[in-house]
């Protein structure tokens, strides 16, 4: 009985070391979105520093926000962010700012540096690292592509039933908002209110309301023809089995996602931080993060392009960027009233 | 003093730990969450307001108001259905098979039990897709000419969970009958009473220590669940749990949260209150 | 008659199987997609998985937080079993509720109330945070079986025991626990089913060490993958094997 005791004890005791001893090394604590969750991202940089990268996913600026709330100073390194978002949380204090020899962004795609948005008060707090967008991706063996390029199609009551929704409320009521010829900058609490009855009418055109799993799961398996709100990300990552799959941007324009990586101003890892940023906008990192596993989307390094094989560039049309980029905006960049007044909307929308 | 109030101090150093644990862990945690309850989001800022605006919020806006509907509705569905199907089997299981086989029985009956439960929504979506195995062998048998939608429908997460509920309710009405004496039923039957009025009667009500227990359970395990109809429902309606987690997910507004789950932990009650004369929780 | 229930008794069985049937068929799925048709099979997954550093990390915490919360709440609920069943206490009967209260909770509520308690203390959310939760949500579990087993021959042994000038320390564990070992295995085991396979609690009360469900609602939420049907098949596997270990061992009945 004893002798069994002790050796339970013991049993204890080694597996509170094994876990303790994991978090005593150096260590990155990062808030980031899914796909910097792929271990393959943040292996060679482990590797390199011999550190752990601990991930912790959220979605939304405003849940974002409420963790480092929650938070106690010290708890977060590196946040990744809506590059729109990059200075209101600088202005906050939530980051620190960069030195501005930290990443030259010469082979960046010059439009999505982004420069006013990632910096404030004449100081860098972000690098934008990976973007994409947020249009119409459909099945084209199911579906005339000649519809998509006009989005009001979606509600005409020929595809009701095969449209699934991604369950994100900024990019989908941008969508919406420029299908009724509102741009995304103009988007105004009286502008969200006029797009309720529209909305309704998507929610009833939809079979699902999803996330990116989900998503891509219905359109994989044909369960839905449609996703509003897909793009490459969505599509890119299925290309080898699903070459049906297709997107496009159209003649009302569609929202262009970016995101951003910063240091978070209480960290007490700066260093640290720094060459993970570095690391993470290299060509090497750059490529890897085009194509992880949640998600994949263009880097902002063209550098990475080096890195990238012809299938992968393919898949995410890497030579068609120039027109896209023309042809989209950025997301809406509500304050935080708006932004309540955009999640009751949403909430509204799913209770329908 | 005396031996019997020495008895007494002891008995009560022995319940003290695990009374502690609870208060310090649950009662007091359920109190500040109440309070939390009564505090509202300004921005992004907690203030402390004590009044009842969540509450009234809940009740006035009509897609707060409709995650009860929905949540109540599901469970009440949820709870017959599994009742209904559970109960034959357990007779069955009890009445039918061998004896010395109906532990295997029950084994069986709810082996999926312990598969990972998150799993278990994520297996049904694979099952009820369009593309699922169910579709294509009813389309395979000719039964279908083309899929029917269950797949991000309340049926489908009504499915999922009467998948779990079955199997519970099996084993709360199973260990129910085998304590009842085979004699009832003869006893009754040589009194003349019909097998219907025999089921009515004496099995039906010496069932429903068993039928309540887990049908309590299904309420409470069901009404609070987010998994199931997260992976299954594709997010066409909201339950209560599921507005919760969207509170917290995306809002960061904890006080909603909160209000929410006060009025989760009054409706358990109401059941809890409902179902309590049939209930010996301390023999789960 | 008898035909009917034999029939509906297999009509429910192929409801209840059918799910895990499918999960483990499409493991074994060579394609990207878990749906038919069937091409497999292969143990590509398998391997994946098990060469997969956060699942097997999630693994062990699970199987860390289990062990250790459902020993605690076993020896919580065994202490309050013992004091409430030997004398007749004032106030016994509510103290009886509050213990059993947590039962009717749903986990959802106690999960949020520990994290707005402990993200007002200051506590960083952990593996020891989700282990709190889980021993206030098997400490009722424990004390109802462990009370409803407690009976007069074994407070009549203990009596004996104390006339012969055994200490209290010594009755608890020379005595009564072994008297209750049935009842001692059966809620430990209850305990640590329910703690490894407790999602919410552990969803909400962790940050980066997370637990196996945990870890398989990211992998959920990160891509559509036959790895999903393997690490499921396997934890049902492990589960199963266990079960039929102690139904063999521990629960069987002695011959008569």
């Amino acid at each position: 009985m004893s002798y069994n005791l002790k050796s339970a004890l013991s049993v204890t005791a080694a597996f509170l070391m094994s876990t303790t001893a994991l978090y005593a090394a150096d260590d990155l604590n990062a808030l980031v979105w899914c796909d910097h969750t792929d271990p393959a991202l943040l292996q060679p940089f482990e590797e390199q520093h011999g550190v752990r990268v601990n991930v912790k996913e959220y979605e939304g600026t405003a849940a974002g926000f409420a963790i480092l709330d929650q938070s106690r100073t010290g708890d977060w390194d590196i946040m990744v962010i809506d590059t729109v978002d990059v200075a209101r949380g600088a202005e906050e204090g939530r980051f620190a700012s960069l030195p501005a020899d930290a990443v030259d962004t010469s082979s960046f795609f010059p439009e999505v540096v982004m420069a006013d948005n990632n910096t404030h008060d004449g100081q860098i707090y972000g690098v934008t690292e990976k973007f994409g967008y947020n249009t119409i991706a459909f099945n084209s063996s199911k579906v005339d592509a000649g519809d998509m390029e006009d989005m009001s199609n979606l509600w005409s009551g020929k595809y009701d039933g095969r449209i699934a929704v991604y369950d994100y409320y900024l990019p989908v009521l941008g969508l919406i908002g420029l299908e009724q010829g509102i741009a995304t900058s103009d988007l105004d609490a009286a502008a969200v209110e006029r797009l309720r009855d529209r909305t309704y009418g998507l929610k009833s055109a939809a079979l699902q309301v999803s996330d990116v799993v989900a998503s891509q799961t219905a359109l994989a398996t044909g369960e839905v023809d449609i996703l509003i709100g897909g793009g490459e990300w969505v599509t890119a990552v299925l290309s080898a089995e699903n070459p049906e799959l297709d997107w496009s941007v159209p003649a009302e324009g569609a929202l262009r996602w970016s995101q951003s990586v910063t240091m978070l101003e209480s960290s007490e890892n700066q260093e640290l931080a720094l060459e993970f940023i570095k690391y993470i906008t290299g060509p090497e990192g750059q490529a890897r993060l085009a194509t992880s596993s949640c998600y994949w989307g263009m880097p902002a390094n063209s550098a990475a392009g080096r890195e990238l094989t012809d299938a992968e560039k393919a898949a995410l049309r890497w030579d068609q960027q120039a027109d896209y980029l023309i042809r989209t905006q950025l997301y809406p960049t509500p304050d935080a009233d708006l932004d309540l007044a955009m999640q009751d909307l949403w909430t509204d929308m799913l209770q329908q | 003093m005396s031996i019997e109030q020495q008895e007494k101090r002891r008995a009560l150093g022995f319940v003290a730990p695990a009374l502690l644990w609870t208060c310090a862990f649950f009662l007091v945690p359920f109190a500040v969450m109440v309070l939390l309850s009564l505090a509202h989001l300004e921005g992004r800022e907690i203030i402390q307001s004590y009044d009842l605006g969540n509450y009234l919020k809940i009740f006035t806006e009509p897609s707060l108001f409709k995650g009860i509907v929905v949540s109540l509705e599901i469970t009440l569905i949820v709870t017959i259905i599994s009742v209904l199907l559970a109960w034959p089997l357990a007779w069955i299981i009890a009445t039918q098979v061998p004896e010395k086989y109906q532990r295997l029985a029950i084994m069986l009956a709810v082996l999926p039990f312990w598969t990972s439960y998150v799993v278990r929504s994520y297996s049904w979506a694979l099952v009820l897709g369009q593309q699922g195995v169910l579709m294509q062998m009813l389309m395979g048998i000719g039964f279908l000419d083309e899929p029917i939608q269950i797949m991000a429908t309340r049926g489908a997460t009504v499915i999922g969970f009467v998948h779990f509920f079955v199997m519970l309710l099996t084993l709360t009405i199973y260990s129910n009958l085998i304590q009842l004496s085979p004699n009832y039923a003869r006893a009754a039957a040589d009194l003349g009473a019909s097998g219907w009025n025999t089921f009515r009667l004496v099995i039906l009500p010496l069932t429903l220590p068993g039928i309540m227990t887990g049908a309590f359970l299904t309420f409470v395990l069901c009404i609070g669940d987010y998994i199931t109809p997260q992976i299954l429902g594709g997010n066409n309606e909201l339950t209560m749990p599921q507005l919760i987690m969207l509170q917290l997910g995306r809002r960061g507004d904890f006080p909603m949260a909160s209000a929410l789950s006060v009025i989760l932990m009054l409706l358990v009650t109401l059941a809890y209150a409902a179902t309590a004369r049939w209930l010996k929780m301390e023999r789960v | 008659m008898r035909m009917l229930g034999w029939a509906y008794m297999a009509a429910i069985f192929i409801f209840i199987f059918l799910p895990v049937v499918v999960l483990v068929l499409f493991s074994f799925q060579e394609s990207r997609l878990p749906v038919p048709p069937f091409d497999g099979p292969t143990l590509k997954w398998y391997t994946q998985v098990i060469a997969d550093r956060n699942l097997m990390e999630a693994l062990r915490n699970s199987l860390f937080v289990a062990l250790i919360s459902a020993a605690i709440a076993l020896l919580l609920g065994f202490f309050a079993a013992q004091g409430l069943s030997r004398v007749k206490l004032p106030g016994s009967v509510l103290m009886r509720g509050v213990l059993i209260a947590p039962m009717t909770v749903s986990y959802l509520i106690i999960a949020l109330g520990l994290l707005t308690v402990f993200n007002n203390m200051g506590f960083r959310p952990s593996l020891w945070t989700t282990g709190i939760g889980h021993v206030v949500i098997n400490l009722p579990l424990c004390f109802a079986i462990l009370f409803a087993a407690m009976g007069d021959h074994q407070k009549n042994a203990e009596r004996a025991a104390r006339d012969l000038g055994a200490s209290e320390i010594q009755i608890m564990f020379l005595v009564t626990a072994p008297m209750l070992k049935p009842a001692l295995l059966a809620a430990y085991f209850l305990a640590v089913t329910f703690s490894w396979d407790e999602f919410i609690i552990a969803f909400l009360l962790t940050r980066f060490d997370v637990t196996l469900p945990v870890e398989i609602w990211s992998m959920l939420r990160s891509g559509l993958s036959p790895a999903t049907n393997a690490i499921g098949s396997l934890v049902f596997l492990v589960s199963i094997a266990i079960l039929i270990i102690l139904e063999f061992t521990v629960f069987r009945k002695p011959k008569s």
